[in-house]
């Protein structure tokens, strides 16, 4: 009963703010409807089974319009809508409908477990409310995990207006060190938030519903991002494999090709030339290769004409 | 082995020198390419201690000289018809392309260490961005100039900054939750909506990862020392094949 009695006052001055502005309101068809039941000069907060079946008829009809009771999401889709430490709420609008002229809207932003201990301190009728829970040791082991802070007037969040592109950020101020300042959420904890309507003298006039929780991601460390070696890629395997293999191939040719020199060097007959007569050549003495003692270099000129270079003796090969 | 045959071996051997030569010296071109680093991204692998790209290239630079100075020199053998020149071009050139190999072979390794996956790169940017060490200079200003030229964030996405705890969350936390560099600007590089990018309203920050980016051009340096290392080494291969063909042909 006592959540619906806030409901049933937000229909009457719902209702009571659009009838100024009756043609002027974009939803003229249901406004004029209610404003024919309704505008009746008594309307009183009497349980009246035909008035309360009525608004909850038109509670029905108008929650589609985006009316909130409790603290919500943006339903923006920005990428730090939920953070480790800060949350981006939609803005108040059409929460609180009474006239209350001074009056502001405060947040409670606090651990989802700790919603029993504020509303235990806020049924006992505590003088200062905003001063309960200072935010610099809100959320200390023993606290009272949960902190204050002002959104803005109630004023600047009519009904007749509901920008959803409008935001609020809690835990804008960083760690900060007011009493009532909009300080980060501790990290990884399940929040929930409530408004309060506070007047001038700082006394509780009216508050929404609690939020539901809202679970925030814990704040990951570096070490957890592993850096070591992911995958070998296939083109490393194929490049170090070919090459390796190529290097060795080369390497082993390289040798035998040494050994084949070295091999074929020691034996085989020369052919040498004595003028202009072929004879084999047999190693008589005991002589190096370089030397020709049979080879007369001074007729070498002239053998070039008379006989091909594969006869020639060495010398007058490389010469010619 | 008849004299025709041993003059058309010849050409065949100076031909390849003559296109080996060319080759190298393409190599020692691209090397130099890639150690000036035109995409200034030096400091992404120096801090991490992995610069093996960039030393593979400086060896891809002597290497490629000497691929150029050395096939010369195999022409001039082959031309001289000379057994010791030969063994000497054929030694010279084993042992450069016993250096060209690894070469190649670093490269190639070495990259898939810093970019198999965005984690190294990641990890390095939230712990030096921001920091005041010298380290820490370099990765800010290369993030910087990245996230502003390419318009990305982050090494993933703008999620890096506030899914990780990070040397800019611990000096700058409580007010921005990642780097006005990865908002969108105008023309007078004012950033244009300062408040929408600090919280990540899609229209006023650049929402796609760095990592595509710093990848693509790191494999570019790679590819250009290690595949282009691997075919002139197939070159080169071929080329001291028939080397060694003629030198056994030679008397």
């Amino acid at each position: 009963m006592k959540t619906s009695l806030p409901s049933l006052q937000l229909l009457f001055i719902r209702v009571d703010s659009y009838l100024p502005d009756i043609f002027l309101s974009t939803d003229t068809s249901q406004v004029d409807f209610y404003s024919r039941i309704y505008l009746h000069p008594f309307y009183k907060m009497k349980t009246n089974t035909v008035i309360r079946w009525m608004s909850l008829l038109s509670i029905w009809m108008w929650t589609g319009e985006g009316q909130i009771f409790q603290p919500e999401l943006t339903s923006n889709a920005f990428l730090a809508k939920v953070t480790s430490n800060t949350v981006i709420l939609k803005q108040p609008y059409c929460v609180f409908n009474q006239t209350c002229p001074g009056c502001e809207i405060w947040l409670v932003a606090g651990l989802c477990s700790a919603k029993g201990t504020f509303d235990a301190l806020v049924n006992s009728s505590t003088p200062n409310i905003l001063s309960l829970s200072p935010y610099p040791t809100a959320f200390n082991p023993s606290s009272n995990n949960f902190f204050l802070t002002r959104v803005g007037l109630l004023s600047d969040f009519p009904c007749n207006q509901n920008p959803n592109d409008q935001y609020f950020v809690v835990g804008a101020d960083g760690i900060c060190s007011g009493v009532n300042c909009n300080g980060v959420l501790p990290d990884g904890s399940t929040v929930c938030f409530k408004y309060l309507l506070i007047d001038a003298n700082g006394t509780l006039v009216n508050s929404s519903d609690w939020s539901g929780n809202i679970t925030l991601p814990k704040l990951l460390a570096l070490n957890t991002i592993s850096d070591g070696l992911s995958a070998r890629s296939g083109a490393m395997v194929v490049i170090t494999t070919i090459l390796c293999v190529a290097a060795a191939l080369l390497l082993l040719l390289f040798l035998i090709m040494l050994c084949v020199t070295c091999c074929t060097k020691k034996d085989g007959k020369k052919i040498s030339v004595m003028n202009s007569i072929r004879i084999p050549r047999y190693d008589t003495h005991n002589l190096k290769e370089r030397v020709h003692p049979y080879d007369n270099p001074a007729y070498q000129p002239d053998l070039k004409n008379y006989s091909t270079s594969s006869t020639l003796p060495r010398d007058g090969a490389r010469k010619l | 082995m008849g004299a025709r045959a041993l003059t058309c071996l010849m050409c065949v051997v100076i031909a390849l020198n003559a296109i080996a030569a060319a080759a190298g010296l393409a190599l020692f071109a691209v090397a130099i390419w890639v150690t000036v680093d035109g995409y200034k991204l030096y400091p992404i692998s120096s801090v991490s201690g992995k610069d093996d790209i960039f030393a593979a290239a400086w060896i891809a630079i002597f290497t490629g000289f000497a691929f150029f100075l050395t096939c010369i020199f195999g022409i001039f053998a082959a031309l001289k018809r000379s057994r010791g020149f030969m063994m000497a071009y054929l030694i010279i050139m084993f042992i450069i392309f016993l250096f060209e190999c690894a070469s190649a072979i670093t490269a190639v390794t070495n990259r898939d260490y810093l970019i198999g996956n965005s984690n190294l790169v990641k990890k390095q940017m939230l712990q030096y961005y921001a920091d005041s060490s010298t380290q820490g200079k370099q990765i800010t200003q290369t993030w910087n100039r990245v996230m502003e030229q390419v318009e990305c964030c982050g090494a993933d996405g703008p999620a890096d900054w506030f899914q990780y705890n990070s040397t800019f969350k611990q000096m700058f936390g409580s007010t921005y939750i990642w780097p006005l560099s990865c908002c969108k600007r105008l023309s007078t590089f004012e950033v244009e909506d300062k408040e929408g990018c600090m919280v990540g309203k899609a229209t006023t920050i650049f929402s796609k990862g760095c990592f595509q980016y710093i990848e693509s051009v790191l494999s570019r340096y790679t590819w250009a020392v290690s595949w282009y290392g691997f075919s002139v080494l197939m070159l080169v291969f071929l080329t001291l094949m028939i080397a060694m063909i003629y030198y056994m042909q030679l008397e």
